[in-house]
């Protein structure tokens, strides 16, 4: 996975939070939006989560499909990164408490 | 991706770049997308969104940028790879706020498969769209060089 290559700026530290909150498992979620091009989603995922092109492609078409898509699960702080990311290539994404794992 | 000059319609496009200027005025103040902070604590939050609007702000600069005194000289517009994936989210960030500020009665799939009637439209609206089209093929064409592989799917 690679996100520090992709930003062009930095992300914001994470604020303090328990030990126990970080190691939780956090989602990054990607939300539906009538505006950006399937093929600007596609490469987004490709570039920001070094998904191949199948994979990426589901992502979006779950996205467009189902309104939604899980494209990452993991530690919290890892996962704040991928949502600035994402949210600076203007695709709205959004953290998520993994119910199930946590 | 190797630097690609692109030479546009001047009369087609000199048009449309008020309404893009307008649009990135617009969007000084405000993030394209009104986008959930994961903890939204105060000073977190405001740091958050403020890196946000200032990546927001130096990427629309970059896409205006484009569209200078070499541009109304030649109608040549010259992407590289320094310039190409900020001019990508700077197309991204305006035509949301062109479809949010402009296209709000167009319905979703209509605007997506462009059949739009124009004839119905106001005269600010097909100006609009017009923009809103027009970045989109600037998007596209940059990610034909970028990755020609996502377009070929």
């Amino acid at each position: 996975m690679i996100v520090a290559e992709t930003k062009t700026r930095q992300t914001p530290q994470p604020s303090a939070a328990p030990a126990t909150r970080q190691q939780d498992a956090w989602r990054v979620v990607v939300l539906n939006d009538p505006v950006n091009l399937m093929s600007y989603v596609v490469m987004v995922f490709k570039k920001v989560f070094s998904f191949d092109e199948a994979r990426a492609r589901r992502h979006m078409l779950e996205v467009h499909e189902q309104g939604r898509s899980v494209v990452w699960t993991g530690v919290r702080e890892q996962a704040e990164a991928y949502v600035f990311t994402l949210q600076q290539w203007h695709l709205t994404a959004v953290l998520e408490a993994d119910e199930v794992r946590s | 991706m190797k630097r690609v000059e692109v030479r546009l319609n001047l009369e087609a496009v000199a048009p449309l770049l008020d309404v893009i200027k307008g649009a990135a005025d617009e969007l000084k103040p405000v993030l394209a997308v009104r986008q959930q902070v994961p903890d939204a604590e105060g000073d977190f939050a405001e740091g958050w969104n403020r890196e946000l609007l200032q990546g927001q702000t130096a990427d629309v600069e970059t896409l205006l940028a484009l569209f200078g005194s070499e541009f109304f000289a030649s109608g040549v517009i010259a992407l590289d790879p320094m310039n190409a994936e900020t001019i990508l989210r700077a197309c991204a960030a305006v035509r949301l706020r062109l479809r949010e500020r402009h296209l709000q009665a167009l319905d979703d799939d209509a605007l997506e498969s462009s059949e739009v009637a124009l004839e119905d439209l106001a005269e600010d609206q097909r100006k609009a769209l017009a923009a809103y089209v027009f970045l989109a093929t600037l998007q596209e064409l940059i990610i034909q060089h970028l990755d020609p592989t996502v377009l070929e799917g």
